[in-house]
């Protein structure tokens, strides 16, 4: 029979918003915009964080960069910073060093990237990430050959001009043959062309498959043998890798004991920690807007149930005259209350949802909503609507029934 | 006929600012069960606080009231509230009609706090309607009704809950004499079915369908007829 009754005070306080429709749609206004926030927050930190992490595997994972630079820079000092741009560069000579003293670890490669454009005939490929490397970089990074066969010791010592392509290279210079044994054009000089990768597919709109590999030896023709490089090393043994590759650079690089080290070590690992702080800060960021915005939802909530209580204070009184109980008036304008934070919830969950398919659909970013996000949105509005309701249901199940009918 | 109402010395006294307003200075009457009582009296005779004592909306000052035997001054909210909700049903002035809500919701409103199911409540609604002769006004929102259907229409929420008592206040005070006539006669059948009925009004010809009158003034009854 309970039930029945709730079932009533909803059936009456649907009826009661939707008289006031305008007004209940502005007074759920607040809630809307908070729980919208929520939503698309979370979508697309959920979104970006997948990305990232997909993104990074990329790098591989168990992989180290020695590089001049560091990947993740705190806030830093003109000094700090101008220390770090005068180191020497990274060069072929470290790699060497690595590869000869390394026992930790088996796979070195220069990883020496730059974006040119691979021309074959009148067919182009545009803004093509070739990498240099040597015949340890397809272990390195997990991708093998699909067609063909990967950079070798010889390419690389002879310096040969051979390349291995990406899937999308290979569909803009060979849209009907098979390219191995081919030729191609980068900037100018031919390259035989060995192998095509492993295709890896999008990412965020972009694709991963847009990439050509060429020994190292060969890159440095269009870099320059002095440039500063990225050195991967495949570290099975992690922390203890690290600590070998760091003795190994400062004695190449003839540190005195007590120097700092003037190169630093990167991994996808210390990247995804520096995203995962900066996506847990922007996060605190967006919940307290959105719980301002719920806490002024509230309070508008609170407003215009005190209106509503006093603009049927005569049908607070009749419903006294004919037997409610204080806690049955309390029900229903609790009930109202909390009927209102939900259509506001629901609303803001609908928009927030949309506003993250729009984005998504434009940027081919794979936003998601996650579902306890949805929960969180609605058991926010449940209680703000309980606890902002509370006061004017109260005030509202405190009326004499006398002076309730007498109220013009 | 039994006891229905007894009510000894009872008083009520309002505050008003820094004085008070004796409303009630004291009132005996005791009314039997099956009676049509009429109250009247000039505007401040205190009659409107009497029947909202009568009617438990209200609690006396000082003095006993028993209703059915049971000591009313001695009830807290929730149990006024049941009596009101069993034992009395109000007819107002004014009609007091929830305006958005169609004539057969109204006479169920006091079902729903009787915890009756919801199909139930509505065939109880519109056969109590058709017994006031509204019977094709069920689904009529009260502001497209006339005066005298919404008095009736209130008439019939009144006895939703088939209360022992009906309490009357001016139930012809917004209404012509033609359909005021046919609001007191609609209440005179049910005084013949037997229920109790207590018509407050100044109005005497509205007096006259009472077989007792309770003439009140100055918070005093004057007499009794």
């Amino acid at each position: 029979m309970f039930s029945g009754f709730l079932l009533e005070i909803l059936r009456s306080s649907v009826e009661s918003i939707k008289a006031n429709k305008l007004r209940s749609f502005l007074t759920t206004l607040g809630i809307v915009i908070g729980v919208m926030t929520v939503i698309g927050v979370m979508s697309v930190i959920s979104g970006f964080k997948q990305y990232m992490a997909t993104s990074f595997s990329q790098l591989g994972a168990n992989v180290l960069y020695v590089s001049k630079y560091p990947w993740v820079m705190g806030p830093m000092s003109r000094e700090e910073w101008k220390k770090i741009h005068q180191r020497d560069n990274i060069g072929l000579r470290e790699t060497e060093a690595l590869e000869e003293y390394g026992a930790s670890f088996k796979y070195v490669s220069p990883s020496i990237l730059r974006n040119m454009k691979m021309e074959r005939g009148d067919k182009e490929a545009e803004e093509v990430k070739i990498e240099g490397a040597s015949e340890d970089f397809s272990r390195i990074i997990n991708q093998d050959v699909s067609l063909g066969r990967f950079l070798s010791k010889d390419d690389i010592n002879y310096k040969r001009h051979v390349c291995v392509l990406g899937q999308d290279v290979v569909e803009a210079l060979f849209p009907e043959e098979n390219p191995i044994g081919k030729k191609v054009k980068i900037q100018g000089r031919q390259f035989n062309v060995i192998g095509i990768l492993e295709e890896r597919g999008e990412m965020m709109g972009q694709s991963m498959d847009n990439t050509a590999m060429i020994p190292y030896t060969t890159m440095t023709a269009f870099t320059g043998k002095r440039s500063t490089i990225n050195i991967a090393v495949y570290a099975e043994e992690g922390e203890e890798t690290e600590e070998e590759i760091r003795w190994i650079l400062r004695g190449v690089r003839d540190l005195k004991p007590g120097e700092e080290d003037d190169f630093s070590i990167n991994s996808s690992e210390a990247l995804i920690s520096q995203f995962n702080q900066l996506t847990s800060t922007f996060l605190m960021i967006s919940i307290a807007i959105a719980a301002i915005s719920l806490v002024v939802g509230g309070i508008g909530i609170m407003n215009i149930m005190l209106v509503s209580v006093s603009e049927r204070t005569r049908e607070i009184g009749v419903r006294k005259a004919i037997g409610a109980k204080s806690s049955e008036i309390l029900g229903q304008f609790l009930m109202e209350s909390v009927v209102i934070c939900l259509v506001g919830g629901f609303l803001g969950i609908l928009l927030g949802a949309s506003i993250t398919k729009l984005i998504s659909l434009n940027g081919n970013i794979p936003f998601h909503i996650p579902i306890w996000s949805i929960f969180l949105g609605f058991g926010f509005c449940f209680s703000i609507g309980v606890f902002f309701g509370y006061y004017p249901a109260r005030k509202a199940s405190k009326l004499s029934p006398v002076e309730a009918l007498r109220y013009e | 006929m039994s006891e229905l109402i007894k009510m000894k010395d009872v008083t009520k006294v309002y505050p008003l600012g820094e004085t008070e307003v004796h409303a009630l200075r004291g009132i005996d009457i005791s009314i039997k069960k099956g009676e049509f009582i009429s109250i009247i009296g000039p505007s401040g005779s205190g009659k409107s606080t009497l029947m909202h004592i009568i009617g438990c909306l209200d609690v006396a000052t000082a003095g006993s009231y028993f209703l059915q035997g049971k000591d009313v001054n001695k009830m807290d909210g929730n149990q006024l509230a049941d009596i009101r909700k069993e034992f009395i049903g109000f007819i107002f002035q004014d009609f007091y009609l929830l305006p958005d809500v169609p004539a057969w919701y109204n006479v169920s409103l006091p079902m729903i706090y009787d915890r009756i199911p919801p199909k139930e409540r509505k065939e109880k609604a519109i056969s109590i309607l058709k017994s006031v002769g509204l019977g094709d006004r069920v689904n009529h929102l009260p502001n497209q009704l006339s005066g005298g259907e919404r008095q009736r229409v209130a008439i019939a929420r009144a006895l939703a809950n088939e209360p022992e008592i009906i309490i009357a206040d001016e139930p012809t005070g917004n209404l012509d004499s033609v359909r005021g006539e046919e609001i007191l006669e609609i209440l005179s059948d049910l005084h013949k079915k037997g229920k109790t009925i207590i018509i407050v009004s100044h109005e005497k010809y509205v007096a006259e369908k009472g077989n007792r009158k309770i003439h009140l003034k100055d918070g005093r009854v004057e007499k009794k007829a």
